[in-house]
């Protein structure tokens, strides 16, 4: 598999829970590279802070794990520096919707050429549980006993504000997952791929999933494929934007 | 560029990092340090200038690009310098070289943005949370800034560390006559990103492997990143130090208060730290010369606290605070701690 040139094995078993979507976002990447013959030397990945962010670590690429919601200045420090590089970007939704998300709406409109990928698993899955920026209203959290009352917020939105390339996957749907890498990989200027991953530990299991099988079974139910490319992707529709 | 120019502080700041080969700057406008950012976006080709959303931001992207092999500073005062605190330990986690202007002015909070202070001296040496040993470099004159801009940045090539250039209001908008003295470049030699696999963790790590659960990786973390510092910054052990026939009083002082200091040249003996940290050695040497060391700053105490851990002895001082700076006041001062220690 030309994928396995990018990843480095040795570090695994990975830092991750049993079944964490986080591992076939890492193969769905490396499988993006290995497509498009991307040169390894060339290719950096920078991360935040959170369970999404340890996937850097198990690249065999160069990469810089920094701090909760800071990948993306961290990022475009580098590609300004070193326009020559390609820098892709692994962050989670608390990452970057939450403490990062000024740094999300300031990268689109500069339209720093980017390639972020969001793993959404709707909750803060390092620390514990708590309710995230795109927990759905009415969700019961660690923090959301009651259930969730604030709105998630529509990264979509943030991002097309400005007319960035934005995708939408989940981690059931990996030949979409896969093509809208390839996208974005190849887009010049800000690109978000935001992938509904699941966390059967800290998420499902309070919603009733028995495992992770269930929320993937889940996600195919929930989400519908849109072919080509739109303006706009809507509730339930997965796909590419540009 | 060399020669005599008439120039403000910020100004000499902008020449210094670019004869210093600035590649890179990150930052957000606030006073009274935004001229800085104004001169350098006059360098298109030379200086790639980000104008961020914040100085948290700034100061991630200065380490992004620093470790990217760029020559990288931000510049701010107070309240940025505050909200970078999280980011300047991550350049010292994942050893990234880059320099940090903070021009201070009055705090807490908003204070008197227009007036210089001296307010964030514990807050440059332990501002971030956790063990790191900054350098700090402190001027107090606008030739002096263009020299020590400079140094700064050979000194975070050498250390691969962040480095601070503390100026303050009154020098960063000081115009005076200035002589521009060059210095031999430091370069690196880390090999910036890309070509390898290597993993810079702002984790505690051995190598480029986390280690986040292992205390003798963390011992072993922190005691290469004191020595490391350690050893570079003794070759920056900075300072002016001005004896006086006959005098018994130690005066301390630095940056804008220095310059006030020196009205007391003829009576005094004054010593002038320009690296401000680590603490010199030189002064707890020469201050066993004075019977009385009186330490005047524009804070309510903040390195006098230090000078006293330092020499092991009480200090007397002379708080110059909400921007004034006057003979005067330090005269009363002087009156006082004559009073005290006699
Ligand atoms: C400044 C700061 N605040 C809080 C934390 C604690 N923290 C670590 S990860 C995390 C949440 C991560 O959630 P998300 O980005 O959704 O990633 P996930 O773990 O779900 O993949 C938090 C709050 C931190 N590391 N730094
Ligand atoms: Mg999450």
């Amino acid at each position: 598999m030309p994928a396995r040139k990018y990843l480095r094995p040795e570090r695994l078993p990975t830092y991750w829970c049993p079944g964490c979507g986080d591992g076939l976002v890492v193969k769905e990447l490396a499988g993006a590279f290995g497509d498009l013959g991307m040169d390894a030397s060339n290719t950096v990945l920078v991360s935040g802070i959170g369970c999404a962010a340890r996937a850097p670590g198990y690249f065999l690429l160069e990469s810089v794990h920094g701090l909760h919601g800071r990948a993306v200045p961290i990022a475009e420090g580098i590609k300004t520096a070193r326009p020559e590089l390609n820098v892709v970007i692994f962050s989670g939704d608390g990452d970057l919707l939450g403490i990062g998300c000024n740094h999300l709406v300031h990268a689109s409109r500069r339209d720093t050429d980017l390639t972020v990928v969001l793993i959404d698993n709707q909750i803060y899955g390092m620390t514990g549980g708590q309710k995230s920026p795109t927990t759905a209203l009415g969700v019961k959290t660690l923090t959301s006993p009651d259930g969730n009352t604030d709105r998630p917020v529509d990264c979509q939105a943030l991002v097309k504000a400005h007319g960035s390339f934005y995708a939408r996957a989940t981690t059931f749907h990996l030949p979409l997952l896969g093509k809208a890498l390839r996208a974005a990989l190849t887009h010049r200027g800000f690109a978000v791929v935001d992938v509904r991953s699941q966390c059967p530990v800290n998420f499902g299991k309070r919603l009733g999933f028995k495992n992770a099988y269930e929320m993937l079974m889940h996600f195919k139910k929930a989400y519908r494929p849109v072919a080509g490319e739109v303006d706009r992707l809507g509730p339930g529709e997965i796909g590419i934007t540009r | 560029m060399t020669g005599r120019l008439i120039l403000q502080g910020n100004d000499a700041v902008a020449l210094g990092a670019v004869k210093a080969g600035l590649d890179f700057f990150a930052g957000y406008p606030i006073t009274p340090a935004s001229e800085i950012l104004h001169a350098l976006v006059e360098y298109p080709g030379q200086v790639k200038v980000l104008q961020m959303e914040d100085e948290i931001a700034s100061i991630n992207a200065c380490v992004g690009a620093a470790l990217a092999g760029a020559k990288a500073m931000t510049a701010t005062s107070g309240p940025g310098f505050s909200l970078m605190q999280e980011g300047i330990g991550l350049g010292h986690m994942v050893e990234a070289p880059l320099v940090i202007v903070d021009v201070q002015r009055v705090g807490p909070s908003t204070g008197m943005p227009t007036f210089g202070a001296q307010g964030d001296l514990l807050q440059c040496r332990w501002g971030s949370h956790g063990d790191y040993f900054p350098i700090v470099l402190y001027p107090n004159s606008v030739s002096e800034i263009y020299t020590q801009t400079i140094h700064a940045f050979n000194a975070a090539e050498e250390s691969m560390s962040p480095v601070v250039l503390l100026t303050d209001g009154c020098l960063g908008h000081l115009f005076e006559t200035a002589e521009l003295v060059d210095v031999p470049l430091k370069t690196r030699t880390a090999r910036p990103l890309g070509g390898g696999s290597r993993h810079f963790t702002s984790l505690t790590h051995a190598g480029d492997h986390p280690k986040a659960t292992v205390p003798s990786a963390h011992q072993e973390l922190i005691a290469a990143l004191a020595a490391k510092t350690a050893g570079v910054a003794a070759r920056y052990a900075f300072y002016e130090y001005l004896p006086v026939k006959g005098a018994d009083t130690l005066l301390v002082a630095f940056g804008a208060a220095s310059r006030a200091a020196y009205h007391f040249k003829g009576e005094c003996a004054i010593f002038r730290p320009i690296r401000i940290f680590p603490m010199l050695e030189e002064l707890a040497e020469i201050a066993r010369g004075y019977r009385r060391v009186v330490v005047i700053e524009m804070n309510a105490g903040q390195y006098k606290l230090l000078v006293e851990a330092l020499i092991h002895r009480p200090v007397g001082f002379i708080p110059l605070l909400g921007g004034a700076v006057r003979v005067s006041q330090i005269e009363e001062g002087l009156k006082k701690c004559l009073q005290e220690s006699t």
